[in-house]
């Protein structure tokens, strides 16, 4: 959740569609009293129904989630809906579990959030982009799910070769998604938005004459 | 990690996972017909680990070697999460930077954190485009966070790291560092030209600030104005501290 700031794709005009949540234990506040208000606090997070969680990817039942929060300190998870995420927070002030908690997403929406909560931004954390040598960056509609996953394991070949088996109608995109989910160790890559830029991707995907796969050969058409 | 070549049919199913495009066909002499094996590339591999925990390969053909050496461990140590090495000194590829910020209190409304992300997204690094960016923070005035795996490897003076990580190349490092408010703004101009000149890779430059009182968001408007001067466009979204675990017994 680090770098979940630096998520490309974004837009204001799009409010609500990603908020995600990461609560953390300072790393010299780690003892039995603070791991249980962690293990609460987990169960009142998967209690509010995210879209993604940390441990979901290896299969973890929501009892090994909490327990895993309450060993390392840290838990993770996204929402699709900041109505949920304002009663989420909401309660847990109301808790006053005595640990950090991190939202992630548009300012607006977080703003939103802090006043429906009672709340004011305490530090924030800005992102001012991608610098050095972008040729070796990929499209950007492949950079808004590979930038999903900030220990970069979300690959872009493995992106765009389940973008071209959508097309194929090999695959659906809540497949495609689900799969593409799976590399992320921290649970925070959104399904839900996923499933829609692959919809998007797939559109985009052409097959030249011997089958081959030409997402990028199509992006890079419409994009120069 | 490596293919066992006895074991692998070639079914190409783990090619496209590698982040960094490590697993490849590799053409194999054959006088009748074309032939191949399925390899991964020594040097390009950054070690993540992807490629075994997804499970793809339906031989379990992909395996690593029971002990990685000194300083190719430092590939795995950086690139994958689920892997804890004691030669980084500290767990994970970064700190706490501003997670935890309403307990240490590390950020204040007199300076400013920056985090430079080496290799990211997804393209990876080597260790030398890394001490670029080290050095030039050291040129720049910059404090270097000290629960950072980076310092381990790192002399603080110059900025310099040990001289046999260098051609180690790992999915991304992270330079972390203060600097005083009042020079936050000329430091990142620098450091964004420095980076869009220097480095073979790529960096993700991100900043930190504590909010204003009534939790307004004065300095992103400062970055906003000086980025259309300096190149650069800070994003509609970022991370927010709440200041919940401030608020612990009511205090304010
Ligand atoms: S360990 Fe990572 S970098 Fe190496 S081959 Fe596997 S997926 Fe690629
Ligand atoms: S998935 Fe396994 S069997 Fe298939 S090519 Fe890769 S290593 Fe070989």
């Amino acid at each position: 959740m680090t770098h979940t700031l630096n998520r490309r794709g974004l837009d204001n005009g799009r409010p609500g569609e990603e908020i995600c949540v990461l609560s953390m234990i300072h790393y010299q506040d780690r003892n039995e009293e603070t791991a249980e208000a962690m293990r609460e606090l987990a169960r009142t997070i998967i209690a509010y129904g995210p879209n993604n969680i940390m441990g979901s990817s290896v299969g973890a039942t929501p009892e090994q989630i909490i327990e895993s929060a309450a060993a390392s300190g840290v838990i993770t998870a996204v929402f699709t809906d900041k109505d949920t995420v304002g009663r989420l927070v909401r309660e847990i002030k109301t808790k006053d579990p005595g640990i950090s908690v991190v939202l992630s997403g548009l300012f607006s929406d977080i703003h939103d959030i802090c006043e429906y909560a009672g709340l004011t931004e305490h530090t924030s954390n800005y992102a001012v982009g991608i610098s050095g040598n972008a040729a070796l960056l990929p499209d950007h509609i492949t950079l808004e799910i590979a930038t999903q996953c900030g220990h970069g394991l979300v690959s872009r070949h493995y992106i765009q070769h389940v973008a071209c088996r959508i097309a194929e109608g090999k695959m659906t995109a809540r497949e495609g998604a689900e799969l593409l989910s799976k590399p992320c160790v921290c649970g925070i890559v959104n399904k839900k938005r996923t499933e829609e830029i692959l919809l998007k991707m797939a559109e985009l995907t052409s097959f030249t004459e011997g089958h081959e796969i030409n997402y990028a050969v199509r992006q890079k058409r419409k994009f120069s | 990690m490596y293919i066992d070549q006895d074991l692998c049919e070639r079914c190409m199913d783990c090619i496209p996972v590698c982040p960094v495009g490590a697993i490849g066909i590799e053409e194999t002499k054959c006088a009748r017909h074309f032939s191949f094996r399925v390899v991964i590339d020594y040097e390009t591999c950054v070690e993540c680990g992807v490629c075994r925990r997804l499970k793809k390969c339906p031989q379990k053909a992909i395996k690593q070697v029971e002990d990685i050496p000194y300083p190719r461990i430092l590939r795995a140590a950086f690139s994958d999460p689920t892997f804890r090495h004691a030669s980084t000194a500290v767990l994970g590829r970064g700190t706490e930077e501003m997670k935890t910020n309403d307990v240490k209190n590390e950020f204040t409304r007199d300076n400013v954190g920056f985090s430079v992300e080496v290799g990211r997204p997804g393209v990876g690094a080597y260790f030398r485009d890394l001490q670029k960016v080290t050095m030039k923070v050291v040129a720049l005035g910059g404090d270097f966070a000290s629960y950072n795996p980076v310092v381990a490897l790192m002399d603080k003076s110059t900025g310099a790291l040990q001289e046999e990580v260098l051609d180690e190349k790992v999915l991304s490092a992270i330079a972390e560092f203060v600097v005083p408010r009042d020079k936050a703004l000329k430091v990142l101009a620098d450091l964004v030209a420095f980076i869009n000149a220097e480095l073979e890779s790529v960096a993700t430059i991100s900043v930190i600030a504590r909010n204003e009182v009534d939790g307004g968001h004065a300095f992103l408007r400062k970055l906003k104005v000086h980025g259309k001067v300096h190149g650069y466009v800070p994003y509609p979204n970022g991370k927010v501290n709440l200041g919940i675990a401030a608020l612990k017994g009511g205090k304010p």
